[in-house]
């Protein structure tokens, strides 16, 4: 016990020392109760939280459990007030299950009459629970469960959801596993990787929730390895319509379902097929003050819903998908990070995390390339300082990320860099036309129409075009597989999923094992820097240290 | 008074002697010896308790007044009267409250089984000589209580054995004991003492114990003490920086707790109880000054030179000895007014010994994790007759772990060692600096983890010590990073804010950068290091400073040399730029110190318009400046033969060559004794009497009214004694020696020691002060 690679902290923070020879051995042991916080370089940020111990619940670890794995690997004599929180937080779980019942159909029931009294007493229950049966049992309206769920969890007394989920209507898909590259080419043999693999069986023993990986670590093949579990016809929600064209030829390649099977659902095409893949979008259109594409939800028995990019899933599709509970749902995203807090929204509507792999740990099994990300700082000249300091604060941004100098930065990195392919990516439309003049490469924005996007993107993929300027419509989902270096100008302020979406962009791994560059160019000494820092946050935690250098002496290596 | 005795006979207290006990029914022998005196003595059958007591020995008396200190005090004139007090309902009050429950138990048996007839007693009325049988015998009480086994008989026998060392039971024959008179009706003063239920001769069992590892409960203390320590200080560094002000009424306001547990980043509660522990272990007091605040002491520099375990043994020995209640701060007192910490309204005479009991209680528990109703139950049993409230137990635990006395709720090594160092009144056995501070910092030494010299730097700006972290370690963390986590290991992460406070104290960025990577076993991340770099590029871009005034020449040669110039030293010129200087006195004497040099200085207004000349001579910068003012207005001796004069008197009042205490600080005119100076303001005191009255008598001598202040603030903070010269309501004055106790809202509270009274008085009835030298009191 003296010399476990795991300290434990009273404020509920696991730190793991990862050169320790049983770190693995330890990561393997506390992954299913403890969150990953953190994954820089030596010691990695695990956290206790109620929900992650009522997951581990769940999945059917216990408290004496947990308790002895901390016991067990940590360091230091564990502080003996977490065991007992440990202990009794974990004791919450499961004195209310949902269930179905013979006659009532779904029911509450509570093991512990004080705990449903109390749940019964809350006002955020109001409306969610019908009839009382007895002095155990409550009738839940079936519309109701995932709302219900969410509100219990908050209550502190999450309910074990023994209901089940609806079989869908069954519809044979498998995985083919021989594919065509994507540039063309002979056909290849392809096996899951193992941690694909991990995923899909960890998300299908859970039933449903959420799987993260890396950008480029293939999220895809995992949606389509869970549709094979599956077996059932299944609805796919994407953010935009690129991203549904992928989904759609990377189904068809890996997979036995046929063009025809597959339907788009988007604001051009209204298909509804065995396999339909929609777009946020197009759910959340209102017309005359209701969303009119709600049918599709209920248009067919679907077995299985996926959601990609699940961080970016839109606040009314949390509503929407409210009463979804009963199908089951799979969540995909490389950042689970939201600004807007409301992570914990996607782990109790989708469901928990059931498989979360560090971006290092890919990355040193060769999947993903490495990637080198540099923050290039760039002093500006003394009158466009000047120009900041007397501009208005909520011009400063806007000021600072398109400062003139940066054209001119971007060019010589890009000099740098001849044989690679790259991407320059901004947020401002202004900034890039004017760098995609001076770069001379073609622009890629909102505007642009699906048929030019797919014609620029091919071409960049053929390496006809090595050099793109992207605004944020290429955030997130767009398959660039020999991008190599990502330079990024300007972005929305502090997002920290859009600056690791941005370096995903660059990490499919390369044919020839080439580093992946990631620059972002930001003006020193303006909120440029500090919303810089703060974007860096996720990527810098998951042990990508940025290197800083000055625009000045930017040196070719 | 009685913990005055208490405390004095500690020394002899643990020789008690075994009292006379008989076990009739079994026929053993009768006879016991007594332990300390060394001298066998057979017991002699007498009939009343007077008897009984006086037949004790004198080892056997001894022992009685060690246990009932209030039977001594005010010595009673015979042992007669003795007996009459020991069997006082007062006495007998205070000496239960003391008992545990089965001592309570067997006596509430014996005066149940004396009452039922089948004893005859020694009640005062009895007449002496009377048979006394039949008798209750130790069996009859074991019986009673329904102590079967002979383990519990020997328990039984035991505590009648103390019973009778305290005089609270008495043996009218031998092998017979008797309740002492009076005992029936303070144990039940309304119907008879019902037999017990159940016999309970060990303290109740804590509900559902949890076994701790002793291992566990010392790291747990040991971490609490390395953080009480940080927190007092973090206090003690605040303070330093920004004194907070005492309230009027005594103790710490409500914003400065508020703030000051901000700054902890703990509740109001927890803060409080840190104030009163730096408070206690002397760190920091109240200052006396006016308007009063609290500063730090002169231990506060043995606290900054002191490592982390003699600082805790500082804290530890202050609060083994405490009488503070901090956890009833915050709450009303009886006239509804709020109780600060570090206010009077926070001591209790009761916490030391509370203290004790409950160390005790939790030594006797052992390793398991207790609760507060835990011990509650067990001082319950410990002392049934005087439970202490439940809110103090728990403030004393709470106290207890916050200081890492407990850890996880069960005693640690620090806790038994303090125990030890207790005496059962809880006074404290050292004093501050003693011995118990060396032996409670070794004892903490023992449990505190290695600490580790390793900082684990990484590429997202954080820092991992991944244990305790060293002497170097936590200054390095303190200056020049943010904490993010602490506990067994903290996490640190370096902000340009914390680098700019690192820079700020003084430390450069090569100095860093050097220090980060000598405590890295890894290379200090590129991002860190441009962090330190560029922070300290930017840093100190804007500078602050104070001057007085400034020059400014359109022509920067005007300006070249004045600077250097040494005759213009006085002017403190700094070359700010090339054509502005800055000055550190008013510009007035910057202009004239100009002119004298022959250069033509005009001034100028803020408008940076000239102001022609100047209306008035310098001006007094607003504040700070009081002393000069009054200066100022001091009337002076204004020619040589005053001045003569003065220096007689000074003369005569030097009398034997004597000083005042007073002489160095008086009005803050250093090296002129007191009484000397009073009388050099003789005049201005005339001035300031009352036009009706006759002036104070001749020598008396009386001061302007600001070194009278000066005189009795001085005498409030050293408790010294003045003679006051008053004018009284009808315009008489009035000479009285006092000794100031408040000066404050325009009134002084004083007592006068002769009429031994206190009295109030306006200070503008105040005609004068006088130092009285005279120490005796």
């Amino acid at each position: 016990m003296p010399d476990g690679p795991l300290i434990v902290q009273s404020d509920k923070s696991l730190l793991l020392e990862v050169d320790h020879p049983r770190a693995d051995e330890c990561r393997r042991a506390i992954a299913p109760f403890a969150e990953l916080e953190r994954a820089p370089e030596h010691v990695h940020t695990y956290r206790l939280t109620s929900l992650g111990l009522w997951n581990a619940r769940a999945a059917g670890h216990d408290a004496e459990q947990v308790v002895n794995t901390l016991i067990e690997y940590s360091r230091y004599p564990v502080p003996h007030a977490l065991l007992v929180d440990v202990a009794e937080t974990m004791d919450r779980y499961g004195r209310l299950t949902l269930h179905a019942h013979p006659t009532h159909g779904l029911v509450l029931e509570a093991s512990d009459r004080a705990v449903l009294a109390e749940v019964l007493k809350s006002r955020r229950t109001s409306g969610l629970l019908g009839e009382r049966i007895d002095d155990q049992t409550v009738v839940v309206h079936p519309s109701e469960r995932g709302h219900l769920k969410q509100v219990l969890v908050k209550l502190g007394w999450p309910a074990e959801d023994l209901a089940g989920y609806v079989d869908g209507e069954k519809h044979p898909i498998a995985l083919t596993h021989d594919a065509v590259p994507i540039g063309g080419g002979p056909i290849k043999h392809w096996e899951l990787r193992p941690y694909q693999a991990q995923a899909v069986d960890a998300f299908w023993y859970g039933g449903s929730g959420v799987v993260v990986l890396p950008c480029g670590a293939g999220k895809t093949i995992v949606g389509a390895a869970s549709m094979a579990k599956s077996g059932t016809t299944t609805l796919i929600l994407v953010t935009n319509t690129v991203s549904a064209r992928q989904w759609k030829d990377e189904l068809i390649r890996r997979t036995t379902l046929t063009e025809d099977e597959i339907g788009e659902y988007s604001g051009t095409r209204k298909e509804i097929k065995p396999v339909t893949i929609a777009t946020y979008q197009v759910l959340t259109t209102k017309r005359k003050g209701v969303y009119s594409h709600l049918e599709l939800l209920d248009a067919r028995d679907w077995g299985l819903i996926v959601y990609d990019e699940v961080h970016l899933l839109p606040a009314p599709i949390f509503r929407m998908t409210a009463d979804l509970q009963a199908r089951r749902r799979l969540g995909l995203t490389a950042t689970l990070v939201r600004e807007d807090g409301r992570e914990d929204e996607v782990f109790s509507l989708i469901g928990p995390k059931r498989y979360d792999a560090p971006w290092k740990d890919i990355e040193a099994q060769g999947y993903i390339a490495p990637a080198d990300c540099v923050e290039v700082r760039l002093t500006l000249p003394e009158s466009e300082r000047m120009t900041y300091a007397i501009a208005e604060p909520e011009d400063k941004y806007r000021l600072a990320a398109t400062a003139s100098g940066k054209n001119r930065v971007v060019s010589r990195i890009v000099e740098t860099h001849p044989d690679d392919q790259v991407l320059v990516i901004g947020q401002y439309l202004d900034q890039l036309e004017e760098l995609s003049a001076h770069l001379d490469a073609p622009l890629i924005t909102g505007a642009t129409t699906v048929r030019e996007r797919q014609r620029l993107f091919d071409a960049f993929r053929s390496g006809e075009v090595s050099r793109l300027v992207v605004s944020k419509v290429a955030n997130f989902s767009i398959d660039l597989p020999e991008a190599s270096v990502a330079i990024q100008v300007s972005g929305s302020f502090g997002s920290r999923q859009e600056e690791a979406q941005r370096l995903g962009r660059v990490m499919r791994p390369k044919a020839d094992g080439r580093t992946a560059h990631f620059y972002a160019v930001v003006a020193r000494d303006t909120v440029d820097q500090d919303f810089a820092a703060h974007r860096q946050r996720f990527l810098a935690e998951q042990g990508y240290a940025y290197r800083i250098t000055d625009a000045e002496d930017f040196d070719p290596a | 008074m009685a913990e005055r005795c208490a405390r004095q006979d500690t020394p002899a207290r643990r020789a008690a002697p075994v009292g006379p006990v008989g076990r009739g029914a079994t026929g053993r022998a009768r006879v016991r010896t007594t332990s300390s005196g060394g001298r066998a003595r057979s017991i002699v059958r007498m009939s009343t308790f007077p008897e009984a007591v006086r037949a004790l020995t004198d080892d056997a008396l001894v022992a009685v007044l060690r246990a009932r200190p209030d039977l001594a005090y005010p010595s009673p004139s015979t042992l007669r009267s003795l007996a009459a007090r020991a069997a006082s309902r007062t006495s007998l009050d205070r000496a239960l409250a003391r008992l545990d429950t089965p001592t309570l138990q067997v006596l509430g048996a014996l005066v149940t089984l004396s009452r039922s007839g089948r004893a005859p007693g020694g009640t005062p009325s009895d007449d002496a000589g009377r048979p006394p049988l039949p008798t209750v015998t130790a069996d009859d009480v074991a019986a009673a209580v329904g102590a079967t086994t002979p383990d519990d008989a020997a328990a039984v026998d035991a505590v009648l054995a103390r019973a009778t060392a305290q005089a609270l039971v008495w043996a009218p024959a031998p092998g017979a004991v008797a309740p002492a008179p009076g005992l029936d009706e303070v144990l039940d003063p309304v119907a008879p003492t019902p037999l017990p239920e159940r016999w309970s001769p060990v303290p109740p069992a804590p509900v559902d114990p949890r076994p701790l590892p002793t291992a566990v409960v010392d790291a747990e203390a040991a971490g609490a003490a390395v953080e009480a320590v940080r927190l007092v200080d973090t206090l003690v560094r605040a303070w330093q920086d920004a004194p907070p002000p005492v309230l009027r009424s005594g103790g710490l306001g409500v914003r400065d707790v508020h703030r000051t547990a901000r700054l902890l980043e703990v509740d109001d509660q927890v803060a409080a109880t840190v104030i009163e522990l730096a408070a206690g272990a002397g760190l920091v007091d109240d200052d006396g000054e006016d308007p009063p605040s609290y500063v730090l002491t002169t231990r506060a520099d043995a606290w900054d030179e002191a490592g982390t375990a003699e600082r805790w043994g500082m804290l530890a020995t202050a609060w083994a000895g405490t009488r503070r209640t901090p956890w009833l701060a915050g709450t009303r007192d009886e006239k509804g007014a709020l109780r600060p910490p570090l206010g009077t309204g926070l001591s209790r005479g009761w916490v030391p010994r509370l203290r004790t009991q409950i160390l005790t209680a939790l030594a006797t528990l052992g390793p398991i994790g207790v609760r507060p109703a835990d011990v509650c139950a067990d001082l319950a049993w410990r002392s049934p007759r005087a439970v202490p409230p439940e809110s103090a137990v728990t403030g004393l635990l709470a106290e207890a772990a916050l200081l890492g006395v407990t850890g996880a709720g069960a005693l640690a090594t620090t806790g038994r060692t303090m125990l030890d160092l207790l005496d059962p009144d809880g006074a404290s056995t050292s004093s501050p600096g003693g011995d118990a501070e060396a032996v409670l910092a070794a004892t903490l030494t023992t449990i505190l983890p290695e600490p580790v010299d390793d900082l684990l730097l990484q590429g997202d700006l954080t820092g991992v010590v991944p244990g305790r972290p060293s002497h170097e370690l936590v200054r390095l963390i303190e200056d020049a990073a943010e904490v993010e986590s602490r506990g067994a290991a903290t996490t640190v992460r370096f902000t340009p804010a914390s680098v700019t406070r690192a820079l700020d104290a003084g430390t450069t960025a090569d100095d860093l950068l050097a220090t980060l990577s000598r405590v890295s076993r890894t290379p200090v991340p590129q991002a860190l290091d441009y962090l330190v770099r560029d922070t300290a590029r930017r840093h100190a871009s804007l500078r602050v400073g104070a001057a007085g005034s400034y020059v400014r020449a359109a022509d920067p040669a005007v300006l070249t040399g004045l600077a250097e110039d040494p005759r213009l030293a006085g002017l403190g010129l700094i070359r700010l730029a090339p054509t502005v200087l800055a000055a550190a006195v008013p510009a007035a004497a910057v202009q004239s110190a100009l002119r004298g040099r022959g250069l033509a200085a005009a001034l100028e207004g803020p408008d940076g318009q000239p102001l022609g000349r100047l209306a008035h001579p310098a001006r007094i910068e607003r504040g700070g400046a009081r002393l000069l003012r009054a200066a100022y207005h001091a009337p002076g001796p204004a020619s040589d033969a005053e001045r003569l004069a003065l220096v007689g008197q000074l003369r005569i009042a030097d009398g034997g060559g004597r000083r005042s205490p007073f002489a160095s600080t008086a009005g803050g005119t250093a090296g002129v004794s007191g009484p000397a100076l009073a009388r050099a303001a003789l005049a201005a005191a005339g001035r300031t009497g009352p036009p009706s009255g006759p002036t104070p008598s001749a020598g008396a001598g009386t001061i302007t009214p600001g070194d009278a202040l000066a005189l009795l603030r001085d005498a409030v903070r050293d408790g010294g004694h003045v003679w006051l010269h008053l004018v009284d309501g009808r315009g008489q004055p009035l000479r009285r020696r006092v000794r100031p106790l408040r000066l404050d809202a325009g009134r002084l509270r004083a007592l006068d020691t002769q009429r031994g009274s206190e009295l109030t008085v306006a200070v503008h009835r105040i005609a004068g002060v006088d130092p009285d030298d005279d120490p005796g009191d």
